[in-house]
């Protein structure tokens, strides 16, 4: 009796102290990285977030309140008043006429703060392999840790970038920039050629549905049909289909080079060829960035290079794919990332 | 762009500022591009190949066969069984040699030596009980398996083999957010730990190879085998009927191994969404074409490279380890030795993690070569049992001709069948070995990483034998 009850006490403490590891350490929802979080939320970065919030009505021709505010920062119209009020103790606010708008140190403020954003953005998608739904969250968390110095540096070491991975432009260190000058994509018409200019990556719920789709900025883009419960539409190659509030975050424009216009848009991507199959490289997507893309151009993965389809995995994945006379394996999602055009299966032999 | 160009630096700057914003995108990324494009154009147009007609393809029916869905996986798992079969069985008479002649041979006549020497006793101790000894134990444990294994490894490499196994592997490693050539790793690394950790220079990806490198700890080593074999065959073959003993303990082992292989997959995916998510991955694998072996020059390499150069760090680490455990078997403190005040401090714990004081003691002076473990133990344990007539002496390692006098050491010093279980366990999972870890930090030049390497497998070996320990209690005290 006595050894049992010994024996069933360590027992329950390890499970214990093992739920307890699980409560504290575990990424994201443990109450460590909570609390982590929220401990970094002081004063300064509210007062940031305020800024960036009032900028970013501005260019939407749109009144801050305070309850806007309030319910950016997520706390009570009590709390966001006392940051009003401080802000405008160091001159960066002022009401005029019942309306509240930054003075010029604000105004730079604010810029800096969506330069630093745009930066990590681009940073987070270019040089790391964080997925396209963490990239805002992450940025929004780490803009505010930068000195002028420091964006300046991470500007150049990303060779000074001009947009956000969203598409959205990147202030130079004087603040200017110029807009993509995108519409919506259902302002258009049916059959009009279009390249994506801006993915809105607010709110996560209808980012999250685009990215799925595997909608990014610079893909090409015609309307099939428009209706008011649906907008369907080509997205290199692929059919699309989603509500027009969802299209609405998609910001277009006109195709403006007239080359690409003869690019075929029933276009496949490598994963489409069966074994023995060939196909000719029109270009790889825009979503395939930084050292992967790097590492497809080094592998001759480049627009007129003929591929044939060798080899499957036993295990379904990879695929060995012939290229300028070197087989390379290439995962499913690598090879979906690239569009060719099937061309009719020709033997080796030359006349 | 039709405007006219103007004179003047300030024109030209804010020209440059506009056209920035209207050119935009990823000039960086169109120009590299462009080059590389322009590149291949000219190779095509400069390069004229030979209008040779389709030579019979070996490579393309050596492909279909050894990545084909039916016979893939089991050419793969015969070549390897085949390897590992041949290095251990071959291992052993090599293994016999050099410790007939380095420890039977040379170690009495160094000792004679010594002893008719100026030098003062303990110091005769220290340099040939201590320092000769742990070094000769390593190097006759160590260097024939892997002269033997290395090669046979760089020849399938030679020949263009491995690349196929990454590529047959790959989907199992990218499940657990890792790159197929992770496999070859690997499979180094029941080799040895520090060549599988060189090994993931193969893997360009900085991620997967961080993984690769952390997770290789769980690939058991040379080092390792001869104690999993040896507490198999003494503690769990002893279970079952005499004629099927030889079985169940090579299937205990192969068990073990093959668990190392699971933690190695449950370690990757952890990782990848923990402390490694977020860093670069990419992916491609080239397969080359197949080349028949150089065989004197594989062996010349395999030698050199890996060989030497691994068994010169573990002899760089073993000879102070043997100082120490010399030291701490010979120095007294109150009438009890460094190493009997240690044991009665580790003990509880050890107890408490269905290990003994004895175990820890031994891993914790062998953390330079896995090999010295059970030398290590066995001393300690006759040190501290008091038992006569074998051994020989204090700090001196040493190890039995029969397996029945190694349990007959290990069951007077307290051994259960749980406490064997454990060991296995423990040495299993535990941190990798000092030139293991010497090597983490060379690849990865980052202190964090070799102390992550190091800690990650220290807590995990403490919490699966502790919870093993208090399970076994459990469900003893149930029956």
């Amino acid at each position: 009796m006595n050894a049992e009850m010994n024996s069933i006490q360590p027992v329950l403490i390890t499970i214990g102290v093992a739920l307890l590891f699980i409560v504290l350490l575990w990424p994201k929802s443990g109450l460590l990285p909570r609390l982590r979080k929220t401990r970094q939320y002081t004063e300064r970065i509210q007062i940031e977030d305020t800024l960036k919030h009032i900028h970013s009505r501005e260019m939407e021709a749109q009144q801050s309140t305070l309850q806007s505010i309030a319910g950016v920062l997520q706390t009570s119209t009590n709390h966001a008043g006392d940051i009003l009020a401080k802000m405008e103790a160091v001159v960066l606010l002022n009401y005029e006429e019942e309306r509240l708008i930054y003075t010029p140190k604000g105004e730079r403020a604010a810029l800096h703060n969506l330069r630093a954003h745009r930066l990590w953005e681009r940073y987070l998608a270019d040089e790391t392999g964080f997925g396209e739904a963490e990239w805002h969250d992450l940025a929004e968390e780490r803009e505010h840790f930068l000195s002028a110095e420091d964006i300046d540096l991470l500007s150049e070491r990303l060779g000074h970038p001009t947009h956000d991975p969203h598409g959205d432009p990147i202030p130079d260190a004087a603040g200017e920039y110029v807009s993509h000058g995108g519409k919506p994509l259902p302002s258009y018409e049916s059959g009009t050629r279009l390249r994506i200019v801006h993915v809105e990556d607010e709110p996560g719920m209808i980012y999250a549905q685009l990215v799925a789709e595997g909608l990014y900025p610079g893909m090409q883009v015609q309307i099939i049909e428009k209706s008011h419960e649906r907008i369907r539409f080509w997205a290199d190659g692929d059919e699309h289909i989603l509500a027009p509030i969802v299209a609405h975050n998609l910001s277009v424009i006109p195709e403006p080079d007239e080359k690409a216009n003869a690019a075929p848009y029933s276009c496949q991507t490598l994963a489409c060829l069966e074994l023995g199959e060939q196909g000719v490289v029109l270009g790889i997507s825009p979503a395939c960035r930084g050292a992967e893309r790097r590492r497809l151009f080094d592998l001759g993965v480049l627009q007129g290079a003929t591929v044939q389809a060798e080899y499957r995995s036993p295990s379904g994945d990879p695929t060995a794919y012939r290229i300028r006379d070197a087989l390379i394996a290439l995962r499913k999602e690598q090879a979906d990332y690239i569009f060719i055009e099937k061309v009719p299966k020709v033997s080796h032999e030359r006349a | 762009m039709n405007e006219p160009i103007q004179p003047g630096a300030e024109q030209v700057l804010a020209q440059a500022r506009d056209l920035r914003w209207k050119i935009s995108g990823n000039l960086h990324e169109r120009l590299l591009e462009g080059i590389y494009t322009e590149a291949s154009r000219l190779a095509e147009r400069a390069v004229s190949r030979p209008d040779s007609p389709p030579r019979f393809d070996l490579d393309r029916t050596i492909d279909r066969l050894v990545t084909s869905r039916i016979w893939g996986f089991p050419i793969m798992l015969l070549l390897f069984t085949l390897i590992f079969w041949i290095t251990i069985s071959g291992a052993n008479i090599p293994s016999g040699w050099i410790a007939h002649l380095l420890l039977d041979k040379l170690h009495p006549l160094l000792k004679n030596l010594a002893a008719n020497s100026i030098l003062p006793v303990w110091i005769q101790g220290l340099l040939v009980d201590g320092m000769y000894l742990s070094t000769a134990w390593v190097v006759s444990v160590m260097l024939p398996p892997m002269a033997i294994f290395f090669p046979l490894f760089t020849l399938l490499e030679d020949f263009g083999y491995l690349p196929r196994v990454a590529f047959n592997l790959d989907r199992v490693f990218k499940r657990t957010g890792a790159h197929g050539r992770q496999a070859l790793s690997m499979m180094m690394g029941f080799g040895c730990n520090a060549a599988g950790v060189i090994a993931t220079r193969i893997i360009d990806s900085p991620r997967e190879r961080l993984i690769a490198i952390i997770t290789n700890n769980f690939a058991l080593c040379n080092g390792r085998w001869p104690t999993q074999i040896l507490l198999a065959t003494l503690f769990v073959g002893a279970l079952v009927p005499a004629e099927l003993a030889g079985l169940i303990s090579a299937l205990t082992v192969v068990g073990v191994a093959l668990l190392g292989v699971l933690l190695t997959f449950l370690v990757n995916w952890f990782l990848s969404r923990t402390w490694l998510k977020g860093e670069v991955s990419t992916f491609s694998l080239e397969l080359p074409p197949y080349r028949p072996p150089r065989i004197l020059q594989t062996i010349y390499t395999s030698v050199i490279d890996r060989t030497i150069f691994v068994l010169w760090r573990a002899v760089v680490f073993a000879l102070p380890a043997g100082a120490v455990i010399w030291l701490a078997a010979n120095i007294d403190i109150g009438g009890l030795s460094v190493a009997e005040h240690l044991i009665d401090i580790l003990n509880p714990i050890g107890l408490f993690l269905g290990l003994n004081g004895v175990i820890l003691v031994a891993y914790i002076v062998a953390i330079p070569a896995n090999e010295i473990v059970i030398p290590t133990i066995l001393m300690l344990t006759v040190l501290l049992t008091g038992i006569n007539s074998v051994g020989s002496g204090a700090g001196v390692m040493f190890e039995l001709e029969s397996n029945q006098a190694t349990l007959g050491v290990l069951q007077a010093g307290g051994w259960t069948l749980l406490t064997a279980v454990n060991m296995m366990l423990f040495s299993l999972i535990h941190n990798p070995c000092s030139t293991t870890l010497f090597t983490i930090f060379k690849e990865t030049g980052s202190k964090k990483w070799t102390i992550l390497s190091a800690a990650l497998p220290l807590a995990m070996g403490f919490i699966v034998t502790f919870l093993v320990a208090h399970l076994w209690r459990l469900i003893a005290a149930i029956t």
